[in-house]
């Protein structure tokens, strides 16, 4: 058994509403551990709070309450030099790799200058660590001379990886890192991931919307809806056997490339958008769009915690009939 | 229009050896070379490419819609209900857009008007383009956004751009699209911006409208998933150029052309477990500053061999007789030796 990395416990962070004095909650009691070289996929639509679990957890917002522990510290409880020590470990990749790309800088001087302030003195030394860097994320070393202008999007982004690697971290943070790259180039971008957590024991949290690529890039995949954990587990086991109505909702919406397939299968098609965040529902935040809904999710909240399956866990009254009701549902009885 | 001709027998649009270059100051781009397709009334057909691989200026610039500050030279035939659009003067360009040719744009939030509300931005395309009075297009407007699945249409009709989610947001833009109920639909990315969740409903609802109005439409995506769920034919494109073109049952299961398949390939499988290595393409796509020599494809294609770096493949036919046809020699080869 690996030894977890990093545990997040019971993370609140929230926002300024609309109106005076409201606040939104953008992650609600969110808790969850990632062990060493283990990746961790993060799934959810637009606003359901992904992005700003990230922030929380590298420290880019700032949570109201709960604990972000690194390799058994409280990162709270750290401050100055020793808190920079330990965020160091814990780097951010970004969506858009060209903006976050000094463009009037070569990649070499980008790397070079991030090196230094890694406290990397001596030049020849950077020198030969870049040369170093370049191949872990399968780019050849002539990129060096290059700018960001001039290399493509999945050069671009595993750029960023390089840099984010100079601080030898234990822990990624990847927001949608390649959604903005095309379907073929995808691929080399993804690969570089499951390398550095297969070599370099790096854990990464993978957050994307992308349900089928996250189930093939993660050990582990949590679901999240409008600031909350629907449901979380082994990868697999989730994907093939999930026990929330939200996700199958998501797995559902991943089409076949096969016309005949795509055009004559049965889908679960959510009605209306996701709520909005300023007033989220009653109970279950997921019942106004959910196809099991019944008069207790209005009003009684699911616990993620509750039930004795460890491995898959579900924030649904009725998890357990879960599988038995989509299976009905789409063979059409 | 010929007389003798009956509607029916002529393709509803037909682009023939489209070629579209375009300028700004500082550069010059081939963005499309020799596009052809033909699309019936009531079908779907799709464009599929890498960013940069022409889909959207193909549809965009014959239309006259161009970004700022460029400027296009087009070559080649658009013919829609038997009329060259290429041809056609500024003011028919603009009396066919929004009344025979809806567009939908990817952004929907770009492409409203922010200080109108929603219900004067749907009325004033059936004003414009239906000659109706000001109640009656607030009426159609009412009705258009009830088929369009727009909850309490009444309220929403008085309500700004901003105050919509994405989803509803491009309900508007498609119940414009559709206002003047035109026979050809050009749909640019319509579900990119969107949430999984809402791109099917949003797909359901074209289908729909379509099948309704008995429109055509031209669907512009990288998602193979919205092109299994809709075209009836498709295009890929690569660099600017048609790799592959045919019924999308066709090109979809039994793909010819290397990129096509690399494409494919790429997509997760449902048999792909958890750790298992992503297949995908090595390299980037091309830069469109300069026109390659040989096929595009090729620095990228495993199948490449000397005749590809050197002359450019044209499309030859996959199956005697039937649409679907691939530009590739390799393939062609294959094709051929299979055949003898």
């Amino acid at each position: 058994m690996r030894a977890p990395v990093l545990q997040v416990e019971n993370i609140v962070t929230t926002f300024p509403g609309s109106r005076p004095g409201s606040r939104i909650t953008a992650c609600d009691h969110i808790s969850f551990t990632m062990n060493e070289g283990e990746i961790v996929g993060l799934v959810g639509e637009s606003g359901c709070g992904k992005s700003t679990l990230g922030r929380s957890i590298v420290g880019l917002e700032r949570p109201s309450s709960g604990r972000v522990v690194f390799d058994g510290v409280d990162l709270a409880s750290l401050s100055g030099r020793k808190l920079r020590e330990h965020r160091r470990k814990i780097q951010y990749i970004f969506q858009d790799a060209y903006a976050s790309l000094n463009p009037r800088q070569t990649i070499g001087q980008i790397l070079d200058e991030t090196l230094r302030v890694a406290g990397e003195k001596d030049a020849r030394r950077r020198n030969s660590k870049i040369e170093m860097l370049l191949p872990q994320v399968g780019l050849s070393g002539e990129i060096a001379a290059r700018y960001s202008r001039e290399l493509s999007g999945g050069q671009r982004q595993r750029v960023s990886i390089a840099r984010a690697l100079v601080m030898e971290p234990r822990v990624l943070v990847c927001d949608e890192p390649v959604s903005a790259l095309d379907l073929s180039i995808r691929a080399q971008v993804m690969n570089v991931f499951l390398k550095l957590s297969r070599e370099l024991n790096v854990a990464s949290l993978f957050i994307a919307h992308d349900l089928a690529l996250v189930h093939q890039a993660s050990q582990r995949i949590l679901v999240m809806y409008l600031g909350r954990l629907m449901e979380m587990g082994d990868s697999e086991t989730l994907y093939r056997s999930s026990r929330h109505p939200y996700t199958r909702a998501l797995l559902s919406a991943i089409p076949d490339p096969n016309p005949r397939v795509e055009q004559s299968r049965k889908a679960i098609v959510l009605k209306g958008d996701v709520p909005s965040p300023m007033s989220p529902p009653s109970g279950c935040l997921f019942h106004t769009r959910c196809w099991m809904k019944e008069e207790k999710c209005m009003h009684d909240i699911p616990s993620l915690f509750e039930g004795e399956n460890t491995l898959q866990r579900s924030a649904c009254h009725f998890a357990s009939e879960v599988p038995a009701r989509a299976a009905g549902l789409l063979s059409g009885s | 229009m010929a007389y003798d001709q009956p509607l029916s027998r002529s393709p509803l649009l037909k682009v023939q050896s489209l070629s579209i270059a375009l300028y700004s100051r500082a550069s010059k781009v081939y963005a499309v070379d020799g596009l052809s397709y033909e699309l019936e009334q009531g079908e779907t057909l799709a464009i599929v490419g890498e960013s940069g691989s022409g889909k959207t200026v193909s549809n965009m610039a014959p239309l006259g819609l161009m970004p700022v500050g460029v400027s296009a030279d087009i070559r080649g035939k658009v013919l829609f209900k038997g009329e060259d659009i290429l041809t056609c003067s500024i003011e028919r360009l603009r009396a066919l857009r929004g009344a025979e040719i809806g567009v939908i744009f990817q952004d929907p939030l770009s492409a409203l008007n922010p200080a109108r509300t929603i219900g004067r931005q749907i009325a004033e395309v059936a004003e414009l383009h239906l000659g109706f009075s000001h109640t009656a297009s607030e009426a159609r407007a009412l009705d258009l956004m009830k088929m369009v699945g727009i909850s309490e249409p009444a309220m929403r009709m008085r309500q700004y751009p901003h105050e919509l989610s994405g989803g509803m947001r491009q309900r508007v833009v498609i119940a414009m699209a559709i206002a003047a109920e035109p026979s050809l639909l050009l749909a640019d990315e319509p579900t990119t911006a969107l949430d999984v969740t809402v791109q099917a409903q949003i797909i359901r609802l074209i289908k729909d409208i379509q099948s309704r109005l008995g429109m055509a439409v031209v669907l512009i995506t990288h998602d193979i998933g919205v092109v299994a769920g809709m075209a009836d034919k498709l295009v890929v494109m690569y660099a600017g150029r048609v790799a592959e073109y045919g019924y999308a049952k066709q090109v979809l299961t039994r793909p010819v052309h290397p990129y096509t398949q690399a494409l494919l390939n790429s997509l997760p499988r449902d048999t792909d477990l958890p750790g298992t290595e992503f297949r995908g393409l090595v390299g980037s796509p091309p830069s469109l500053a300069v026109r390659a020599s040989g096929c595009a494809f090729s620095p990228r294609c495993h199948k490449a061999f000397g005749k590809c770096v050197e002359a450019r493949p044209s499309l030859f036919d996959v199956h005697e007789g039937g649409l679907h046809t691939s530009a590739c020699f390799a393939s062609a080869d294959a094709e051929l030796e299979v055949g003898v």
